[in-house]
């Protein structure tokens, strides 16, 4: 195989960077050149990798990432995944009543998956790929941005195959599809796709679980892609909860149709890096979206919420509220841009983020950063980052509650804000027991 | 029940001694109103006593049915049967009511010795008291003060108060920002807390509180110090006269 200018040669003897490694590796599973018999999602692939190339992996000089030296954490993970360990679920989702897949790595492993009501399909890209392609090339790599995050360039050049979720239009499905996500790949980098599209009129809502897995790095870089089309609604949970070794890139990217209703909770519990990339763009009049995040980021935790609402559309209504506590020596990133378009007229566009800061070495960056370019606007931000309550503490304590009592009822209830709107009332339950666990320790 | 011995009190950032000195004996099941114009230490002399940070003792003792009540943390303090009415009630938003109530008589009671009440004599409990100051039950549901009225806020105090059966119960201004009625089921919901075996510390700028609560004893506070003592006439002659004359009458130093 030639290599093409474009692509990073090596010269013999010299260090390969990583990037180097990374298109070396994607020239040796699908080519860097255009071959005979060639179909749109290796073409996409080419295109993401290429993406990938010229931006690089972020440095520390990359504004998007200046808190954030992802690369800190990926050097033990850049091999592909070789070892291999054998890890099990912790099912704590099991009792919430609805449709439940289990995946590895992105890979959906239920084959006596449940039954689904009619106008819900879930299953993978390449089956999908092979009943109809020309549905998929509709979808697959559209509301990725390759360009804003080479993250979402890797990971939308290397996945395999991935989760596929359409809803049929005008059906409402009736009870949440869950999704547990398992990894076993220790040591390597894993990168699941996930692509969702709600079609006109139609509802669902989609609860995603990252549970705690054995000890073990695992570094998973994921992109999700959502289409919610015209009148559509779509209900999202995702609960990360992986051990401190791990560390995940979340790469959502959200496309919106005309009076359409899109809602997260991206709750991050554990990793020992977490990078939220959450995409939104409400590409018509009359779209509503609801970002809610909450994080607990302990002991050498690194964690990281970058948002980006664009309004390109007018008459659209945006509302976010994120929350952290960071404790020990971890930290703890905020950075919410809303982007109001000169054709965004009548835009009503909010942000919250509140942070409380537990200990002297823990660090908090905050930055909320509002791009108007329409003048008949509303929008607000407001960012407070702070220590606890003092008085509140005493008030507390005036009344016989003993010290570590009362700060764990403090901070229960500055994360019960964000919990509060969750509407699944067992996640709700879940999460409300699992922040009490976790805040009291 | 508390005897304040010769206490100096500073403000810890400032060091400017707010308390120079001051000594106060109260006996069990007594009520002493504590008066004094603004800036005479008399929301210190209630911080100090409920263990609130930022006050340095800088001499003197304070003790507290028989412990040395400097020696103990702010909730120790609770636990042991103190408790303060605040001039400023805390809102807690995202605590509720009743989870925050639950927490305190558990905590108390388990130091006392006590049973633990079962949810339903819990609820009993909160409907009794609550009804003593004319509070909603359904606030049991709401967050701790938020959103709560002035006056609301006060009857919660007392509410509080009478949930975790204090030995000694200190209000702080509680008649600050209470309208003529607010102030009478404030009041009244005070007088059926008296008791042989729990005394009050009422500290207040007017005389109008002590119309309704009577107290067995008025002090007056000037300059941190506790300047003269007498009983309830004490107080209407502070409304009629103001507190100057006591400067003139007690020589103290301008």
């Amino acid at each position: 195989m030639t290599m093409t200018k474009d692509s990073v040669q090596s010269v013999p003897g010299e260090q390969k960077t990583d990037e180097a490694l990374m298109v070396q590796e994607f020239d040796a599973r699908y080519g860097l050149m255009p071959s005979g018999e060639e179909d749109f999602w290796t073409a996409s692939r080419r295109t993401a990798i290429k993406a990938f190339a010229e931006a690089g992996f972020p440095s520390r000089r990359t504004e998007a990432y200046k808190y954030t030296p992802v690369t800190k954490w990926l050097k033990n993970n850049l091999a592909s995944s070789t070892e291999k360990s054998a890890t099990s679920l912790a099912d704590t989702f099991n009792d919430i009543d609805g449709y439940h897949y289990r995946t590895t790595d992105g890979q959906l492993l239920d084959r006596d998956a449940p039954k689904l009501p009619e106008g819900l399909s879930i299953g993978t890209l390449q089956e999908m790929r092979s009943s109809d392609s020309s549905f998929l090339e509709t979808y697959l790599s559209r509301a990725v941005v390759l360009e804003r995050d080479p993250f979402a360039a890797l990971a939308s050049a290397f996945a395999d195959d991935g989760i596929f979720i359409r809803v049929e239009k005008g059906i409402h499905v009736d009870q949440p599809v869950v999704i547990h996500h398992n990894t076993l790949t220790v040591g390597g980098l894993a990168q699941p796709r996930m692509l969702i599209i709600v079609e006109e009129d139609a509802s669902l809502n989609v609860v995603e679980h990252f549970p705690e897995v054995p000890a073990g790095s695992s570094f998973e870089n994921r992109v999700a892609e959502v289409f919610i089309g015209e009148k559509a609604k779509m209900d999202h949970v995702l609960i990360f909860e992986r051990n401190e070794h791990s560390s995940f890139v979340n790469g959502l990217f959200v496309h919106q149709g005309a009076e359409s209703n899109f809602k997260t909770d991206t709750i991050t519990l554990g990793g020992g890096l977490v990078r939220n990339n959450l995409n939104f763009l409400p590409d018509a009049e009359e779209c509503e979206t609801h970002l809610n995040g909450l994080y607990v980021a302990r002991g050498s935790a690194h964690i990281d919420n970058h948002t980006l609402v664009d309004h390109a559309k007018p008459n659209c209504f945006s509302n976010e509220l994120f929350k952290g506590i960071v404790t020990d020596s971890a930290t703890g990133v905020f950075n919410g841009k809303v982007l109001v378009r000169q054709d965004a007229q009548k835009t009503n566009a909010y942000q919250s983020s509140k942070s409380i800061v537990l200990d002297r070495s823990a660090q908090i960056y905050a930055k909320p950063e509002l791009e108007i370019y329409a003048d008949d606007v509303k929008c607000s931000h407001g960012a407070t980052t702070g220590e606890l309550d003092e008085e509140a503490l005493f008030y507390l304590r005036s009344r016989g509650i003993p010290e570590k009592a009362a700060r764990l009822m403090l901070l229960e209830a500055f994360a019960r804000d964000v919990v509060d709107l969750v509407d699944n009332e067992a996640v709700k339950q879940y999460l409300y027991e699992r922040l009490h666990h976790l805040l009291s320790s | 029940m508390l005897e304040i011995k010769n206490l100096h009190v500073s403000i810890e950032e400032e060091q400017k001694e707010i308390l120079r000195g001051l000594d106060l004996k109260v006996g069990p099941g007594e009520v002493h109103a504590i008066m004094g114009p603004n800036g005479s230490g008399k929301s210190t002399l209630a911080s100090v006593l409920a263990g609130r940070d930022g006050y340095e003792v800088t001499e003197g003792s304070i003790s507290f049915d028989g412990d040395d009540l400097l020696e103990l943390e702010a909730d120790e303090r609770a636990r042991e049967g103190l408790f303060l009415a605040f001039q400023y009630p805390v809102e807690l938003p995202g605590v509720s009511m009743s989870n925050f109530l639950k927490q305190a008589v558990s905590s108390v009671r388990e130091h006392r010795g006590l049973d633990a009440l079962s949810a339903g004599d819990f609820l009993k409990l909160m409907k009794e008291k609550a009804s003593l100051v004319h509070l909603d039950p359904a606030l049991k549901a709401r967050a701790v003060n938020e959103g709560f009225s002035g006056g609301e806020k006060k009857r919660n105090e007392i509410f509080q108060l009478a949930m975790l059966d204090p030995k000694l119960a200190i209000l702080d201004e509680t008649d600050s920002g209470l309208d003529i009625d607010a102030l009478r089921i404030v009041a009244d919901g005070v007088n059926t807390l008296r008791s042989s075996d729990r005394s009050f510390v009422v500290i207040t700028h007017y005389q109008r509180l002590l119309d309704y609560i009577v107290p067995d004893v008025v002090h007056v506070l000037v300059d941190g110090k506790i300047v003269l003592s007498g009983d309830k006439s004490l107080a209407l002659k502070l409304e009629e006269h103001g507190y100057d004359w006591i400067r003139d009458e007690s020589a103290l130093p301008a």
